[in-house]
């Protein structure tokens, strides 16, 4: 049996967690995620973006700075300690340079400000999971 | 009947009716939460529907006419404005526009009751209308209901809509104090744009309805802090006779600062009001020029504590002040010496001359300072 990340490398269509707290906007994302053909589960506290996250059936996870229970960049932190390699687009509504500067050099891939373009949005997604 | 009879019939009496009371209020409660429930479940169905509509360019799903009058839908797109910016904001004011949304909502702002859809629709305009909605919202500025006032205001602000400004201040001095906060609150937020408005505001209404709106107007200036309005700050200084005022004028010149700040503090330093010259050693101390040194010095051997205090803690916040309290030590008088101590104890001098005094490497000044403070027994942590 293969292993968990191995099985979403092989896949066609490429897993993205949106980890947000508010609901609206993991409805706006994972509808515009879907509909540009991603596989998309949501997370709604820190905690349990963590451990989805760990999981490994992620190639691409959507992380909001600001969540109840563990903040995204702790979240980020924990998995580089642990030695998870998760492709993390940063997702905040404080858009200050130390925030910026915080996330990218915790490891994340990308920094979204919110409010967000969708297709800017969906271009910074593509450009992380071609094809 | 006797009386233990009528004692019970009573006691039963009100049993039945709190009984009946209670019911009553756990019937309310769970109708209320239903009734959010349902609210929240409408919501997020128009959050989904709408998602659809922002994702993609074709309109899947039909929205109902009907949503327009929905509270739930106002809300999932009051929600959606503030997720996402650029093209889908345009899109979402399309589909507002479409179902005649702000027009209903206007009409229903112009009803005289009820009070809560009136209210509901002020926050709707407030959030979501546009330009064409502004003359509405200046028509319901002066509203019989405060917080529709409120609202029509920040929506005014959100829209930076430049004759919002003038219908804000045409109310700001006759306002109750706490609809007047939140008018101020909305006028910072229009920032350089409400300068000169407010300026020509404070030259007319000066001595008018007890500068109530005066004294607003100031401490927004002060807030906005743009230097070209030192001079008008200076001259409101110079003629008002209301303390109030004057105070005001001198906080805000204090946060605008400048050179132009600079004299009329100066000249209020020496004013024959103890709450000025207070006030105006705090306004140097934030401008932060050091140049002032010299006149806060003399400050502090004020009559007044407030006036040795405030001038104290400025000129430690000051470059070179620490030097300033540091020579104050060797002044004959007392109170100034106790002001100068109480500053250089806050800003960490007297700490400093303690580890200076326990490592031998202790200087003139420190000794003087710490012997002061040992033989007056005064506790400066």
């Amino acid at each position: 049996m293969l292993p968990e990340d191995s099985k979403s490398q092989m896949s066609e269509v490429k897993r993205v967690l949106v980890a947000d707290d508010s609901e609206t906007v993991t409805t706006v994302l994972v509808t515009a995620l879907e509909l540009a053909g991603y596989e998309v589960e949501t997370a709604h506290n820190g905690v349990e973006a963590y451990e989805m996250g760990v999981s490994g059936r992620y190639d691409l996870v959507i992380l909001d700075q600001l969540m109840p229970g563990m903040l995204g960049l702790e979240i980020i932190d924990r998995w580089q300690e642990e030695g998870h390699q998760i492709q993390t687009i940063m997702l905040s509504g404080v858009d200050d340079e130390r925030t910026v500067v915080n996330s990218l050099e915790s490891g994340a891939v990308d920094f979204i400000r919110k409010p967000f373009r969708l297709p800017e949005l969906l271009a910074r997604v593509r450009q992380r999971l071609p094809g | 009947m006797n009386a233990p009879t009528i004692g019970l019939i009573a006691v039963v009496i009100v049993f039945v009716v709190d009984i009946v009371l209670l019911l009553g209020l756990v019937v309310l409660k769970a109708f209320h939460r239903r009734r959010t429930e349902r609210h929240e479940l409408r919501r997020a169905a128009y959050v989904a529907t709408l998602s659809r509509h922002l994702a993609s360019n074709e309109q899947s799903d039909r929205i109902d006419e009907a949503a327009a009058d929905d509270d739930a839908f106002i809300d999932a797109v009051i929600d959606l404005r503030n997720v996402v910016s650029g093209r889908e904001i345009e899109t979402l004011t399309g589909l507002v526009d479409g179902l005649g949304l702000v027009k209903r909502q206007e009409a229903k702002l112009r009803r005289r009751f009820p009070l809560g859809q009136r209210l509901r629709a002020a926050v709707s305009l407030a959030e979501i209308g546009d330009e064409t909605t502004a003359p509405v919202l200046i028509e319901h500025i002066s509203d019989r209901e405060a917080e529709i006032r409120i609202q029509c205001a920040r929506g005014l602000g959100r829209m930076q809509n430049t004759a919002g400004i003038d219908a804000i201040l045409e109310r700001l001095g006759i306002e109750d104090p706490w609809v007047r906060v939140r008018f101020a609150d909305t006028l910072i937020g229009f920032g350089a744009k409400a300068t000169w408005p407010l300026a020509a505001y404070i030259r007319v209404n000066l001595g008018h309805d007890e500068n109530r709106g005066v004294i607003e107007a100031i401490r927004v200036l002060g807030t906005i802090g743009d230097r070209e309005i030192g001079p008008i700050l200076s001259g409101v200084l110079r003629v008002a006779s209301d303390p109030e005022v004057q105070l005001a004028a001198i906080e805000a010149l204090g946060f605008v600062g400048g050179p132009m700040a600079i004299p009329p503090l100066d000249h209020a330093l020496r004013s024959s009001d103890w709450r000025l010259r207070a006030k105006a050693a705090s306004a140097l101390g934030h401008i932060g020029d050091p140049s002032v040194n010299r006149a806060l010095a003399a400050r502090l051997k004020d009559e007044n504590w407030w006036v040795r205090r405030n001038s104290a803690a400025a000129l430690g916040s000051l470059p070179g002040g620490d030097q300033v309290l540091l020579a104050t030590m060797r002044s004959p008088e007392q109170p100034a010496r106790d002001a100068a101590a109480e500053t250089l104890a806050d800003i960490g001098t007297l700490t400093a001359a303690r580890q200076r005094d326990e490592a031998g490497v202790a200087t003139e000044e420190d000794i003087l300072l710490l012997e002061y403070v040992i033989a007056g027994d005064r506790i400066l942590v």
